[in-house]
Parts: C-alpha cells; structure tokens; sequence
C-alpha cells in the first residue's frame, strides 16, 4: 500500500516537474518585455492592423505586397532572425525582436513602429512567435556577453584595422567600407535572392541599431539568414571593440572615432598599409 | 407616449418596453425630421470633400490603409508620425528615386451617395409662386442621388528631407479651388523638431477636420471650426485651410509635437482680398503610452487673429488687399485623443471671442453702435469611435455652442446657440495597399437658437445620408 | 519497508536500461557487421546536364591551385557506366535501431572546394569543420529544421565543432566563394553509404526485415526500392535516375 502511493507520488511529481518545463519552453503565446506582457492573441489584431499586407497572414513573408518589396518581407515561419542579442543559429530575446521592430530596417520598407504603445508591440511579438514551431521546441538563445567599451585610443583604432584585414571583412564591404568588395556582387540572402553588403560610406543606420554596442553585436552574432558571419569564434570579446571603432571611422558621421583618426591620419598616413588582397603591400 | 401603467408584474415590464422602444422611435424619428435654418445648404455641404487618405502612400511603402489609419482618413499614432516625418518612412528609401517609375503619387477620392436634407422654421411664400403672398414658416426637405465633391490628391517627397502636398479640390459641380498646396523642409539641421512649411495648409489641429470620419451636410463639420454669431464680418475658421508658414517638430515617436504658424489674415482666399496683417497660430500637445489601454493625447492651441474692418475704395468699391482698421479675433482652447482599447474618445473646447467692431460689422474709423460688446462664445464636442475591427468603426458626436456675450446686449442671450448630433457606420469591405473603399451611413442632426421669424424658434436641420466613399 | 520501494524501483530501472541496450544494434559504419547486405549501384539514364568549369579569380590563390586541373560544378558528378557520384544511399524505412554514432566526421574546406561535397552524420554526431586554405571562409549551412547559422572561420583558425540535431537534407555555401556548395545529410540510421566514382554503395549489418531503400541526389532527388533481408544474404539492387540536361 505504502510503495503504491509513494511511487504514485514520486512519478506524478515527475509528471507535474516535466510538464511545468515543458510549459516554460513552450510558453511562446507570451512575452515579457520591460515589465510589459505581451499575449499573441492581443497580438494577432495587431498584426492584422499593421503587418499582414507584407508579411502575409501565414507569417511566411508572402504578403500581397511582398513580390514588389525588396528586400522581401520576413518569413517568421524559419525563426530565422538578424538582429539578435544571442549567438547565431538561436533564437532570439523578446527584447531583440522588440526592439527591431520599434526600430525597422533602414533601406527596407519595414517601418519603425515606435509609435505604436508598448503593449501593443509586446502583444505582436507573441504572435509572432507563433509563425513558428520552433519556439515551442527550443528556448531563446543567450545574450552574449559584451565587455565594457574600453577608452577610445588611436591604437584601438589602428588594432581594429588589421582585424579588418584579417578577418577579411573587405571581400565584402570593400577596402573602404563602401559595400564593393569583390565578393560582394554575387551576395545572396538565405532564399537565394542578391543582397548587398552594408555600405559604410552611406553613414545611414546599421540594420540592427545605430550604436556602438549594437556595431558590436552585429558581427559577434553574425545577421542570420544573410551572408554577414558571426565572428564571434575569431575575434576575443575585448578585440571587438577595437573593430567597432575601426568602422566608426569608415561612416562621413561627426563620431569621436572619426575626430581621432583623421588627426592621426594628418601625419600618419603614409604608415598604413593599404586595406585588400595579400601582395598588395599587406 | 405611453407610460407604464401601475398594474403589476409582466403587464408593467411590457408597458415599460413599449414605452422605451416608442420614446427612442419618436426621438429618432424627431432628429430625421427636424427642420433647418439658413446654414443647412451654405458651406457645410458634402459638396465639397474635406478628408483626406492617400492610397498613393500605401503603394508606395506596401504598407495597408490601417497601419498608419484608425480607420481612413483618420490617422493613427503611426500615421501621425509618417505625416510629421514629412510623409517620409526614415529609411533612406524615401526620395522619389528609389520608386518603380511606374509609381503614380496621385490619389482622388469621391463619395457618390443617396441623402436626404431638411430643415424646419424656413421662410417660404404662402402660396408658391406668388411673391406677395407673404413668408411663412415651413419645413423643407430634399432627398435623392447625389455626388459629393472630388479631391485630386497628390503628395510625398521631392527629395528626401523635402515634401509637399497639391490638393485641387472640387465641388460636386466640379468647380475646382486649391484646397492645399505647400512646400516642407523635413528634419532641417538633420533635427526633427525643425520642420518649415510655407503654403496654403490645414492648420495643425490635433482632432483634424479634414481627416474626420463624417461626411453629411449637417454632420460633415465642426460647428466650433465654423461657428460666428450672426452679423459678424469675420470670415474666420479653424478648420479653414489657412496660407502661410509654419514651424514644427515632433519628438522621435511624435508623441510630443508643437507647431507655430504664421498666417495671411485672409482665412485662405488667394490673389490678397483683404489685408497686409498677419495671424498666428500656436498649437502643443503631448502623448503617453497607457500600457493597454493605448496612447493618450492631450494638446492645447490658440489662433490669434486680425481682420480689416473697411477698405480704401475708388468710385466708392472697395480695393482688395487695402484692408485697413484691423481689429483682433481668438480662438483658444484644450483637445484631446483618447483610447480606452478600441474605444476612442475626442474631447475638444474652444473659447472664442471677436472684437466688437468685427461682431458688428463696423468699420475703424466710425463710432460702434451704443453698448456694443465683444462677442463671446465657448464651444465643445466630444466624439466617440468603436473600432469593432480594422474594417468597421462606429461613431458618434455630440457638440453645442453657446454663447457667453452677445455683442448687441438687446440681444437674447441665447439667440444663435447651437447643438449638434452626429452619429454613423463606416465599413470598409476592402483594407489593403492600393485603393480604398467605405460604406459610409450617417444620421446628423443641428438645432439652432433662432429663426427668420423668432430669435426663440428652434431650428432644425439634419441629414440622413449613405455613401460609397472611395479613393484610388 | 523504504529499503524494498527502493529495490523495487531499482530493479525497474535497471530492467528497463537492459531492454533499451539490447535494442540498439551493434551498427553503424566502422564495425564489422554479421547480418544481411545490400549493395549494388546508382546509375542514371537520360542525359546529365553538363558541369560547368569554376572561375576562381576572385580568389587569386584558389584560381593558382586549380590552374592545372580546372575545377566543375558538383550538383551532377558522372562516373563510367553512367554512374552518378555524391548520392547518398540509405535505410528510410524498416531500420530496426541504430545506435547513434560517437565517431567525429570531418568537413575540409580546401583550395575553395568542400571536402567532401555531400557528407552524412546522425543527429548529434560530431562534425569538425577545417580551413585549410591560407584565406577566411564562411560556412553557412541553410538549414530550415535545425538552426540556420553562419560562421567565419580565418586562415588558421581552429576546427568548427558542429553537430546536427535533426534529419535534415541542409545545403551548405560560403557567401565569400559563391561557388562553394556542400550538402549535410542528417540521417537518423546508421546504415548509409555516400556513392563514389563507380557510383557503388554497400549496407551491411542488417538484421532480417523488410527495408526500404533510399537514394537521394541533391539535383534528381530520390530513387527507392525495397529489399527484404532474411538471413546473411547480399542483396543487390540498382537505383537509376532519369537524368535531365537542365
């Protein structure tokens, strides 16, 4: 009698334990976002007001505008994201997707939905979330971690230059950060269409931000679904800002980077060698 | 009308049903049927559109009619701030350049529909025909087909950072005026709250009259936009367009805008009729997030103004733009925009006040009338939305001005007050990015102090209307 | 009376382990097997669409190693006897257990080439990811199943440890070397073979039963037969695509 009841308990503790941590992953029909929560039924109104016409009611980009957009629409239903705080190949934070959208993607026709109330962008993320089974099966990766910027020096600078040789960022975004490098033009996304690689010269925002620790999340968890890597197994994460500051210095922006580069250029600059394929003084 | 009786139980329940569905049918039936003084057939009109959505928008950026609408043309948080961005989206996409060259920024909107108009206490002869018959009371109604007026429409950018708007607009007759035409420098200084405007533009009033959800003749304005006591010379109305410049900004969400205007004392009219003064115009208002509730918006706003009280003349006719003895004008007062979920509340006041000589139609340079005061009046409206869903809202409207001072004091106090009552559907069986449709049903009704015949008559106008308010 | 729940469920566990071990078969690729075999060859009929050569200039040091023995498209790789190279052949149905394999695969990408062009782990298996070429690759696998990810790796840099979760056919490109294309072919059973020139495969080890086999090319697509294994018989059977020249 006694064993009966107490293996009753022990395997339906068990069943309760599985079932509450299955209940955690699987709870993608909500969001927590700044002390905001967001549930996907909110959510699925809001998409109809707003996003549906390009992203499709599927989810899976094929809205009835999306054959005259380019870049296409997001397709939810791979939960394949860009903009991400975790590591490549995961899943993003409520906060990722939440901010992206408040944020939208300069030389895209996804707008900054900033003005919609918090609420309802919390309520949309839920939902969104639903467009895939992968939120069911796996949990949102994990931020990665990002040390604090260290004091902007030329030398940082100047280490963040060759990280650009070395890494080899030119064959795509060009000696000079205009977006020709020679890989460039062939450049396809993850449906096989052309994408271009960002262009520093434009000076216009990032696709995942405009600050400094959004440059250094961006090539520390690669975009996925584009061609831009993670380098985030080839650079430490102190380097990182050493490249972040580099690239500063590639935009035409008033930024302090570009104060202190062009002073150091003013005298230095015939001690650079140039940026591009080894033999070509490297 | 039938009260309950005091017999008990079922019996007075019934009587009590009988009587509420009969005092709601007699009070329908009292708004349908009321009569109209004057103002139901001048300006206020349908005959000329005053609402504007831009499909031309949604082809551009892809985007539907309800990401940047309530329900058009109203606009929502995020229309608001494409409009303040200078019809721009921000993401370096925006000049003409980028669009497919087969992309036509044109829009036209019409409304052809079925109403039927009338108005109670209007001076008629005795007997038709008969110009000495004498003028007597009587209700007129006029129903059948009719169209509305016609907005050709085009607006966008010209360059990024640089936008404009053309809006020749018609009558129903197609008699076509220029309703908006302006130039914008967006984001001057690469700064959001630097934004210059110079033309002939709606005036930055928070609960816009040109993007509202109503279109009949007694219901297809505001009376506070409009409203001037009887005899007054100014032509003035905040839901006039207006030409002139205009400063502007907008916090990065929009959430907080203020605009500064200065204006041609002209009320809009072009070729200079009046004078050589200038209006100003100051308007401020400041937006929360109200978590689930949405986004709570409360602004202020004051138009001072000046108007000629004569002109130089030759052979005795007035020279236009020689209009001289200005007297001031103001318009102050407090609106807002409020949203309990899909419920949407628009509460507006006014305080308005006209010097004596313009209430009196009295030039500078003579002496007023004995006793004649400024005139002043308070006005207000609350407006009520329920967007049942992207593609159907419900609205309704209650409005009144009263005046405070009436500028003859032999005048009765009331005399020229009015209440309005507004209250419709629109569906839109169609919402996506490239042309826009709305059944639109309408009940209007305005009662005003006075008639032709007695300062104490009440006299009724309203409209029962039902269009298919299209734009492409 | 504590002592005895415990046995109890201890012995429960333990029964349960024994059962779960016995099933998994002792197969996979390295080990000798007992068991039936089938083998045989994948051909083709029809005309293949012809390789095109690869024009490496864009990466100088790559277009030198290839300059003797210009390099074609793999997509359609044709041996003597109209067989077809790179097919992945497999058990897709009737696999009576196969335990999941410990042994590390390795990817190679060389003189701007993937090494090999198609390779075949189980979930989970590792999967070492080398650079042998003196310049950065990326390797970005599309997977629409597993996770998509993309990652640079430098001249130099150490191997990639990488492993896939679920079956899955998954594409592999370097965005650097437009041209580089690789497949992982993510099977659950551990009886596959990948073809080579002659286009001939073996799966060995198999218990009697009845099996479905596959074959699958990443351009034609799939070809399957089913064969019924009784004792420790070699069964040959022969796949054949209907080749298209585009």
């Amino acid at each position: 009698m006694r064993l009966h009841t107490r293996f009753v308990a022990l395997v339906s503790g068990l069943g309760v334990l599985l079932y509450t941590a299955g209940a955690t992953v699987g709870s993608a029909q909500e969001t927590h976002i700044e002390g905001v929560t967001g549930h996907a039924a909110a959510g699925k109104k809001v998409y109809r007001r707003y996003c549906i016409l390009c992203h499709g009611p599927d989810g899976d980009g094929n809205g009835e505008n999306a054959q005259w957009i380019d870049p296409k629409p997001r397709d939810f239903t791979l939960g394949v994201f860009k903009c991400r705080s975790t590591p490549t190949g995961t899943l993003p934070t409520d906060e990722d997707l939440f901010n992206a959208m408040s944020r939208g993607f300069v030389t895209t026709n996804m707008p900054q939905w900033l003005p919609l109330s918090r609420q309802n962008r919390a309520d949309v993320v839920a939902f969104i979330k639903t467009f895939s089974p992968k939120w069911k099966t796996t949990k949102a990766g994990t931020p990665i971690t990002i040390p604090p910027e260290p004091t902007l020096t030329v030398e940082s600078i100047l280490h963040g230059r060759e990280l650009y040789q070395k890494m080899e960022c030119w064959k795509c975004h060009g000696a000079r950060g205009h977006g020709d490098g020679p890989s460039a033009a062939t450049l396809t996304d993850n449906k096989d269409l052309p994408i271009r690689p960002y262009d520093f010269s434009s000076g216009s925002r990032f696709m995942c931000g405009v600050t400094n620790r959004d440059l250094y999340k961006i090539f520390m968890t690669g975009l996925d679904g584009t061609p831009m890597p993670s380098f985030a197994d080839d650079i430490k994460p102190a380097d990182g800002w050493d490249l972040v500051h580099f690239l500063r210095t590639l935009q035409p922006l008033q930024t302090p980077e570009a104060a202190i580069w062009q002073a150091w250029l003013a005298s230095h600059a015939n001690e650079l060698k140039p940026i591009g394929p080894p033999g070509t003084g490297q | 009308m039938a009260k309950g009786s005091t017999r008990g139980g079922r019996s007075l329940r019934g009587s009590w049903l009988a009587s509420g569905v009969v005092t709601c049918a007699c009070l329908f039936g009292a708004l349908a049927l009321s009569g109209g003084g004057s103002k139901a057939y001048t300006a206020y009109s349908l005959a000329v559109h005053k609402t504007k959505a831009i499909p031309a928008f949604a082809r551009k950026y892809g985007l539907p009619c309800s990401a940047c609408h309530t329900a058009w043309p109203e606009l929502n948080a995020f229309g608001q701030r494409f409009r303040d961005n200078g019809y721009q989206l921000m993401n370096d996409r925006d000049s003409p350049i980028w669009q497919n060259p087969s992309y036509i920024p044109v829009t036209f909107r019409m409304t052809p529909n079925l109403h039927r108009e009338s108005a109670t206490k209007q001076a008629v002869d005795a007997v038709p025909g008969d110009s000495t018959s004498g003028l007597v009371s009587k209700t007129i109604t006029q129903s059948g087909f009719d169209l509305s007026g016609m907005d050709l429409w085009t607006a966008g950018t010209l360059y990024k950072n640089i936008s404009f708007v053309l809006l020749p607009s018609s009558d129903n007759t197609g008699a076509f005026h220029f309703e908006a035409a302006f130039v914008r420098f967006d984001n001057l200084f690469s700064n959001r709250w630097v934004n210059f405007k110079v033309g002939k533009f709606e005036l930055d009033n928070l609960i816009s009259e040109k993007r509202f959800l109503f279109l009949s003749g007694n219901g297809g304005a505001y009376q506070s936009y409009h409203f001037l006591p009887g005899g007054d010379i100014n032509d003035f109305g905040l839901g006039d367009n207006q030409i002139g410049a205009e400063l502007s900004g907008h916090s990065d969400n929009s959430y907080t805008r203020y605009g500064i205007a200065v204006l041609s004392s002209t009320d809009g009219e072009v070729n200079l009729p009046t004078s050589q003064s200038y209006d100003a115009f100051f308007t401020f208002s400041h937006a929360v997030d109200a978590g689930k509730l949405g986004v709570e918006r409360l602004g202020a706003y004051a138009y001072l103004g000046r108007r000629p009280t004569y002109y130089q003349t030759s052979d005795g006719v007035a020279i236009p733009g020689t209009g001289t003895g200005n007297k001031p004008f103001y318009r102050i007062g407090l609106a807002g925009d409020f949203f309990f979920g899909d419920f949407e509340l628009l509460p507006f006041v006014m305080h308005a006040s006209d010097n004596a000589f313009l209430a009196t139609g009295t030039a500078a340079n003579v002496a007023l009338p004995p006793g004649a005061r400024d005139a002043r009046w308070n006005s207000g409206f609350v407006e009520a939305h329920y967007y049942v869903n992207p593609q159907f809202v419900v609205t309704a409207r209650w409005e009144t001005v009263r005046m405070s001072q009436q500028t003859d004091p032999a005048t009765p106090n009331d005399l020229g007050n009015v209440d309005a009552y507004s209250g419709g559907i629109r569906w839109y069986p169609i919402m996506f990015s490239r042309a826009g449709l709305s059944w639109h049903t309408e009940v209007s009704a305005v009662r005003t102090r006075g008639s032709a015949f007695a300062p104490t008559d009440n006299v009724w106008t309203s409209s029962l209307f039902s269009g298919l308010d299209f734009d492409f | 009376m504590r002592i005895r729940d415990l046995l109890l469920l201890g012995g429960v566990a333990l029964l349960g382990t024994a059962m779960m071990a016995g099933r998994g078969g002792r197969g996979g690729r390295g080990a000798p097997a007992a068991g039936g075999t089938i083998s045989g060859k994948v051909t083709f009929t029809g005309t293949p669409p012809k390789m095109k050569p690869i024009d490496m200039a864009k990466e100088p040091f790559c277009a030198k190693e290839h300059a003797a023995a210009p390099v074609f498209t793999e997509n359609v790789v044709t041996g003597p006897g109209n067989s077809l190279r790179w097919v992945a052949v497999y058990i897709s149905a009737g696999d009576q257990g196969s335990s999941p394999a410990t042994e590390t695969v390795r990817l190679d990408q060389k003189n701007c080439q993937y090494i090999p062009h198609v390779l075949v782990v189980q979930p989970n298996q590792p999967l070492d990811i080398y650079n042998d070429d003196p310049h950065s690759h990326n390797i970005h696998p599309l997977a629409k199943v597993n996770p998509e990810w993309n990652k640079s790796q430098p001249a130099g840099a150490p191997p990639i440890h990488a492993k896939w979760e679920l079956p899955e056919f998954i594409p592999v490109k370097c965005n650097v070397h437009p041209w580089m294309h690789g497949w992982h072919v993510v099977l659950t059973t551990s009886h596959y073979a990948v073809t080579g020139e002659d286009g001939a495969f073996s799966l060995q080890g198999l218990p009697p039963g009845k099996y479905t086999v596959t074959a699958w090319q990443e351009q034609f697509g799939t070809q399957s037969q089913d064969v019924t294994i009784t004792g420790t018989e070699t069964k040959t059977i022969n796949l054949v695509f209907k080749a298209t020249p585009y």
